[in-house]
């Protein structure tokens, strides 16, 4: 048994910490005065100094402290939040990458300067003419804390120095370590802490910055903190001791600064508690597995099914049942939600719009739509390419978007749905849209068209995919030379999905995304055409047909089918496969769709449902547009699986030219 | 081959005394402790030290008291060490004993 490298679960936590102080920061950049997203930032950036710390990674800690002290200041109101604090922090963020990544490295002129960009935005902030609202010198309470933090704190990486330290930052301080406790040498369990402190602390911060500091141990911690007397600076006279035994949060016996509620944190550690993290490799080796096991027992009830053997199908059954429940419960396993997709976003926007000079608002839906986490990752890039277009040529300048009475801010909609076994994902945005005369001259000029070839709207759009295609007059460092719109049309393609536009002239563009749901295991439908065996995704199947042979002979030269009023195009896969062979005298045929297009394919036999595990194509097989990929079938034999998207547009294609020719 | 250097009754211990590596040095200690009634303790001067290792040596003191042994710090305590006792609060209500077993104050041990 292996366990996981340290270091490398650190990496992974930071990486999530910094997502979540930039979702905070960006939050905040929107509402400055939201004193949640304060204390999330301020939380985030706590932790990860504190785990940093921890880990050895000295460098991130000690420049993240810089940060923490800054939104602390913050939390308490001695500066205001503002955008250039924001904007400073937000690049503090991406050095912290850095040394996360490589701490190692050669950061320090760089982690200067940026501490330096910090500290003015700090002061600036701080400047009278911003000053935060006046806030009253608070008096200095008299604390007396008890703690114990839990025996295997030392064990699981929580060191009690940085603890105390943080409690001596709080005011004037007189920390006792208590040995009692220690047992001799022989019975010692040396990884276990069996120290516990007394505290005396006299300070101006509140009770609640007494619970900050072991935010993330006070679940398991034994925490006593008494106020032995009211704040100085009251007046009131007397000795009124509070006691306050619970570990949990307690009333502030100061007003300001608003404190960090515990409250998030115990959900959060509850939900890491429920939570069990397991790297992404391990998944696809998993998935790996369940395909071969998929296989096995397609293998498996061949056999049993040639047998007469009833025990044998008996036990064949029970796997057959058992893989596909294995199958779907890894299916959801790997399933992520898109809003780790389209987080990444609100910063590029940010930046974009800093960049530009625009004013962007990024609006998403369905952030909750669930995908396979591979399909999540290889859509990144793709995604921050249209982002990057919409941005810089989709968006207009302020003052060109008032010109056309259009509000001053640009929007971009990222939206995502499911849709028939498909995840859509839409980039939508507000500007001036694409100009079709534009895109027919450069196709034209560039020998992609015939001049003036009679091509649909959709198939002009597509153009803008072609390598090097751009009508964009002017190119900037975000885009315009054409490199990157084709990587995204290889990229889905390479997804098996396909590339929708639309766009209206000042109104702005919408494209879409469309991507199977999955790229490892799907429900197919096993057919015969000829002489071999080919899979249609089931999730594209809507309903299968009887082709009478007369049927067919009326029907030939047309290729159309009438379903419930309405004729449906339809191919038939043994010419399209030039088989060779007579046809079956019991045809059927598939009607598959994608979206509002369907087509009807021409099959022999059909076998029935099986369980698909996908298998790429070869390089030498790459190009060929009808097969999305392969599967291995229980007799071992390899089925081809039928790329629908390719057949429907083939559909529609004949439709349009019978149409065309009358 | 052992993390410690052994001079007589002279521990010499690893420049490694945190919690990743206590419990090789609880053991070392152990055997040295059981060879011996009196051990001194040397320590690197540029040691890496945490809170578990204070806490071995008290560890190691009550070990020693109830054996009838003795050990003693081969120089006071220095460097990460003092400043480990020092942020630990251990430093904070000393008794004499732990004076001169640390600080080697208050007499010659």
């Amino acid at each position: 048994m292996s366990f996981p490298d340290p270091i490398a679960v650190f990496r992974t936590e930071a990486a999530e910490l910094l997502e979540q102080i930039e979702a905070g920061l960006l939050d905040l950049n929107v509402n400055l005065g939201d004193k949640d997203q304060v204390d999330a930032v301020f939380r985030g950036l706590h932790t990860l100094k504190g785990s940093g710390a921890m880990f050895g990674f000295d460098a991130l800690a000690a420049f993240t402290h810089h940060c923490e002290t800054a939104f602390d200041r913050v939390r308490k109101g001695e500066v205001p939040a503002t955008q250039e604090l924001v904007t400073a922090v937000l690049e503090a963020k991406d050095h912290m990458r850095a040394l996360v990544d490589t701490p190692n490295g050669d950061h320090e002129a760089t982690g200067e300067a940026l501490l330096a960009n910090l500290r003015a935005a700090v002061d600036g902030a701080n400047s009278p003419g911003a000053a935060s609202p006046a806030k009253a010198a608070p008096g200095r309470s008299h604390f007396k804390i008890r703690f114990s933090l839990p025996q295997n704190a030392m064990a699981n990486g929580t060191n009690p120095l940085p603890l105390l330290d943080e409690l001596r930052e709080l005011g004037e301080c007189k920390i006792v370590a208590n040995r009692s406790a220690i047992p001799s040498l022989e019975l010692l369990a040396p990884t276990d802490l069996y120290i516990s402190w007394e505290v005396e602390l006299l300070t101006t911060q509140p009770r609640s910055a007494i619970d900050d500091v072991f935010i993330f141990v006070m679940d398991e911690m034994q925490l006593d903190v008494v106020t032995v007397e009211p704040p100085l600076a009251a007046g009131t006279p007397g000795k009124t001791e509070t006691a306050s035994t619970e570990a949990g949060p307690a009333a502030a016996p100061v007003a300001p600064p608003a404190p960090i509620a515990p409250a998030p944190v115990d959900a959060k550690q509850k939900k890491t508690a429920e939570n069990v993290r397991v790297p992404a490799e391990k998944l696809d080796e998993l998935m790996d597995r369940v395909g071969e096991l998929v296989i096995a027992q397609s293998r498996l009830s061949q056999l049993a099914g040639g047998s007469g053997d009833l025990q044998l199908r008996a036990v064949s059954e029970d796997v057959e049942r058992l893989s596909g429940e294995l199958r779907d419960t890894m299916m959801v396993l790997r399933m992520v939600p898109v809003t780790q997709l389209f987080g990444r976003f609100r910063r590029l926007v940010h930046d974009l719009a800093h960049e530009t000079g625009k004013t962007i608002e990024l609006l998403t839906e369905g952030e909750t739509t669930e995908v396979d986490k591979s399909v999540i990752e290889r859509l990144a890039d793709p995604l921050v390419h249209l982002v990057r277009n919409s941005c810089d040529h989709g968006l207009e300048t302020p003052e060109e978007r008032r010109a056309a009475g259009k509000p001053e801010a640009g929007h971009i909609l990222l939206s995502a749905r499911q849709q028939a076994g498909e995840v859509i994902i839409t980039i939508k945005d507000d500007g001036r849209g694409i100009n079709k005369e534009r895109v027919r001259a450069k196709a034209e000029s560039s020998g992609l068209i015939a001049p003036n070839a009679n091509l649909t709207d959709q198939e002009l759009y597509q153009l803008i995919f072609q390598p090097g295609f751009s009508t964009a007059q002017t190119v900037t460092n975000l885009s315009g030379r054409g490199v990157g719109m084709d990587v995204v049309k290889r990229t889905i393609d390479a997804l098996r999905g396909t590339i929708n536009v639309t766009s209206h002239v000042g109104k702005g563009s919408e494209i879409s995304l469309a991507i199977p749901l999955t790229l490892a295991i799907i429900d197919g439908l096993l057919v015969r055409v000829g002489d071999g065996r080919y899979v249609i995704p089931l999730s594209a199947v809507e309903e299968c047909l009887e082709l009478p042979i007369e049927e067919d002979m009326r029907s030939r030269g047309r290729s159309f089918i009438s379903l419930r009023d309405s004729l449906v195009p339809f191919l038939r896969l043994r010419d399209l496969f030039r088989t060779g062979t007579k046809p079956d005298p019991f045809q059927k045929v598939v009607v598959v769709s994608t979206g509002s297009e369907r087509v009807g394919l021409v099959v022999d036999q059909i076998i029935g449902d099986h369980q698909t595990v996908i298998k790429g194509m070869s390089k030498l097989h790459h190009d060929v547009a009808t097969f999305s990929g392969a599967t291995i079938l229980g007799d071992g034999d390899v089925a081809l699986i039928l790329d629908v998207g390719h057949l429907v547009a083939e559909g529609q294609q004949q439709e349009a030219h019978l149409r065309a020719a009358g | 081959m052992p993390a410690s250097d052994v001079k007589e009754d002279c521990l010499r211990l690893p420049q490694n005394l945190t919690v990743r590596a206590i419990t090789i040095v609880q053991q070392e200690m152990l055997q040295f402790l059981d060879k011996t009634a009196s051990a001194t303790i040397e320590l690197d001067d540029d040691c890496q030290v945490d809170i578990s290792f204070i806490q071995l040596l008290e560890a190691a003191r009550i070990y020693a008291d109830t054996a009838g042994k003795h050990i003693a710090l081969a120089r006071p305590a220095s460097g990460s060490t003092l400043d480990v006792l020092k942020r630990s609060g251990f430093l904070e209500g000393m008794s004499a004993e732990d004076l001169k077993f640390w600080l080697h104050q208050g007499g010659i041990q």
